[in-house]
């Protein structure tokens, strides 16, 4: 008896309705997060189906090899565009064609196979994020199986018809060609494959998000705690009330909050390193090179501009736990308060982490947008692919959210809204009351 | 009491509203002189902390003024602040801070140099008579421990006046004397108070002139003496109790 009227005490402590609110939103939040996800994979399956071709060697062999792809068998159609180039400048290629990757049958490509070479062909992609699930590449896998399958059936054909099929030609048809993949990185390009480079890359996509998100919830952690211990030990109206500008109070506040999570990210990140294996390193060199080449390490304009965007999002975290902290009426009040800042800051973090929002459905997108947080989680991508407008639209918002959230915070502390704000009760399903004081 | 007339806080029709028709302070007048103690008496929820909120301002008055000095709550506050030092009710400090390291950093909030700063942690560590345990945490302070050493703070700038809300609340009954006799040492040296408090025993031996507050009115405005005359009563629990059914019963 003791002991259930125990339990129903704790469980009515720790099992509040706040707590409940926060599980119903990370469910909702992992529902969309996995709905997205699905969708990406299914377009990468339907993007399977599309084949956009460029036959250089226009030769019979090579157009019986297009028609086979368009039908490989009887029950099953492939959507195959086929394309000219001019140049072997397949970035400028791929911004004419308006398309992200195309196959390109050579020059001699049907002689290799005459002379009984492996035949080479080219895939031509263009990589656009660091994100995990933007670099499933279903059309690459496809095109090359479905080359290779046409290629024998053709090989076959002919030679059980001739009656003659060499130990060299058997196998040659274990796999009658090879692809040379050809990836392209903004305006650069190189011959790797997208997974290859996301192997060698994939620690700084994981870090930098993981970064950003521990900055924010540390620096709004502790300004939170800040301001609502000072609010409620009643040391804020002791400092307020004495000669001081409530400016200056305002600003040390944000800028001890900054350094300890800045001290923070930094142990996490040395941490971080110290951990994780670095892929790079065993790596052939060439690849680290193209790596290089392809602008995707991050060098210190890189890490400038990230950090431009990463003190922004700091400053309006910081701002906006200030005015969450205002509205603080006890320690565990403090602690629900920051609950929405957690929820807006693990959308974007998670989703960029997984996806390239970039490339997301349009509102889905636009709503990633809005949340200020997101284009810092996007910034390495934006710098490293070439997305500047995007970067740069990103950065202004972020300024103009920071303005807005900052002129609160100093509306707050310089009004009697610090004292007042938390007297508001907000109750579910009742309307708001205010509760006075002596 | 000094008997100097010198106005130090004048407040007029001050007010606090919060809500349409809902006042948690209205239209309180009054003066403190130079050297006087003055106590605002009332119960909890009577309207003592908004006042005193306000002239220390840290609320905004939505009528009226307050002037310390010439200087007025709602025009010059930053004049007002350097004029006066304001202990809030059941205020804490920085628990992570020791006694001496707050003064200090108390001091630099009032003081205009290191020496001036140096003299007030001096003075504080005069009043608070903390000796050795100002070098400990403020964490391992008891209450009254940490009320000693708020009110050194508060009074260490010797500003024209000390605004303290409730000042010997948890106190014990030496330490709360121990104050009382302070306050009125400081007061007939010149410096002025405004108090607060429910303690109506407490603000009868300590203040000069009282002003009875219920309902955020300011009912009634006297030294304990002249009170207790006007009401027939042997004490300000009397007065009070005379005072506010009389109100009720016109209606009030």
């Amino acid at each position: 008896m003791k002991f259930i009227s125990l339990l129903k005490k704790e469980l009515r402590e720790m099992l509040t309705l706040q707590t409940l609110l926060m599980l119903v939103m990370l469910i909702v939040l992992m529902g969309s997060m996995g709905g997205l996800m699905g969708k990406a994979a299914d377009e990468s399956q339907a993007e399977s189906g599309k084949i956009t071709i460029c036959d250089l060697d226009d030769t019979p062999f090579s157009q019986s090899v297009l028609k086979y792809l368009e039908h490989p068998t009887a029950d099953m159609q492939n959507e195959v565009n086929v394309i000219t180039i001019e140049s072997d400048d397949y970035a400028k290629e791929l911004d004419k064609h308006d398309i992200k990757s195309f196959v390109i049958l050579p020059k001699g490509f049907e002689d290799s196979i005459r002379d009984g070479k492996q035949a080479e062909i080219v895939y031509v992609s263009r990589m656009t994020s660091l994100s995990m699930m933007s670099n499933i590449n279903a059309g690459s896998e496809t095109a090359v199986q479905l080359i290779q399958a046409a290629v024998k059936t053709a090989m076959y054909t002919e030679k059980i018809n001739s009656g003659k099929l060499t130990d060299d030609e058997v196998s040659l048809m274990e796999m009658p060609v090879y692809v040379k993949e050809q990836t392209i990185v903004a305006d650069k390009q190189g011959e790797v494959s997208p997974l290859m480079l996301y192997s060698a890359t994939y620690s700084q996509s994981l870090f930098m998000p993981l970064i950003v998100y521990i900055l924010i919830l540390l620096g709004s952690q502790t300004m939170v705690n800040a301001v609502s211990a000072e609010k409620l030990d009643k040391t804020l109206e002791t400092l307020l009330s004495a000669p001081v500008s409530r400016i200056h109070v305002l600003a040390a506040k944000m800028i001890a909050a900054a350094v300890v999570a800045l001290l923070n990210a930094a142990v996490y990140m040395i941490g971080m390193n110290k951990l994780s294996i670095n892929p790079t390193a065993d790596m052939p060199d060439d690849y680290n090179k193209m790596v290089e080449q392809l602008g995707l390490t991050f060098d210190v304009k890189t890490y400038l501009l990230i950090g431009v965007q990463m003190l922004v999002t700091m400053l309006i975290a910081l701002s906006l736990s200030l005015i969450l902290g205002a509205f603080a009426r006890n320690i565990k009040s403090s602690q629900t308060l920051i609950m929405p800042l957690m929820i807006v800051t693990i959308i974007p973090f998670m989703a960029a982490m997984f996806l390239d929002i970039s490339t997301l459905p349009g509102i889905v997108k636009y709503l990633l947008y809005a949340i200020p947080f997101t284009h810092t989680f996007m910034a390495s991508d934006c710098i490293l692919f070439g997305k500047t407008t995007l970067y740069i639209g990103g950065l202004v918002y972020q300024i103009v959210v920071l303005i807005i959230c900052m002129g609160i915070a100093v509306k707050i502390f310089t009004s009697d809204t610090i004292f007042t704000a938390s007297e508001m009760k907000f109750s579910l399903g009742r309307k708001k009351q205010k509760v006075y004081e002596d | 009491m000094s008997q100097q007339q010198t106005a130090v806080l004048e407040v007029e029709h001050l007010s606090k509203q919060y809500k349409k028709g809902i006042y948690a302070s209205k239209d309180v007048n009054f003066t403190v002189n130079k050297g006087e103690i003055f106590a605002l008496l009332g119960p909890n929820g009577a309207g003592k902390t908004t006042t005193i909120r306000m002239i220390a301002t840290l609320l905004k008055p939505t009528e009226g003024d307050a002037k310390i000095e010439g200087h007025s709550i709602k025009t010059d506050p930053a004049e007002v602040r350097k004029r006066l030092t304001y202990l809030p009710d059941e205020a804490g400090a920085y628990k992570n801070m020791k006694g001496r390291q707050y003064l200090q950093f108390m001091a630099d909030m009032y003081a205009d140099s290191k020496e001036q700063a140096a003299g007030y942690v001096k003075t504080a560590e005069e009043i608070c008579k903390l000796g050795d345990r100002l070098d400990d945490k403020i964490e391992s302070y008891s209450r009254g421990m940490t009320r000693k050493l708020l009110l050194a703070r508060t009074i260490m700038p010797k500003p024209p006046i000390a605004i303290l809300d409730e000042p010997t609340s948890g106190l014990d009954i030496i330490n709360a004397l121990e104050i009382r006799r302070m306050i009125r040492q400081l007061a007939s040296e010149g410096m002025s108070f405004l108090l607060s408090s429910h303690n109506m025993l407490e603000i009868e031996y300590v203040s000069d002139r009282v002003g009875i507050i219920a309902k955020g009115h300011l009912l009634e405005l006297g030294t304990p003496d002249e009170l207790k005359a006007k009401y027939n009563a042997e004490n300000l629990e009397e007065v009070f109790e005379t005072v506010v059914n009389n109100k009720e019963s016109m209606g009030w």
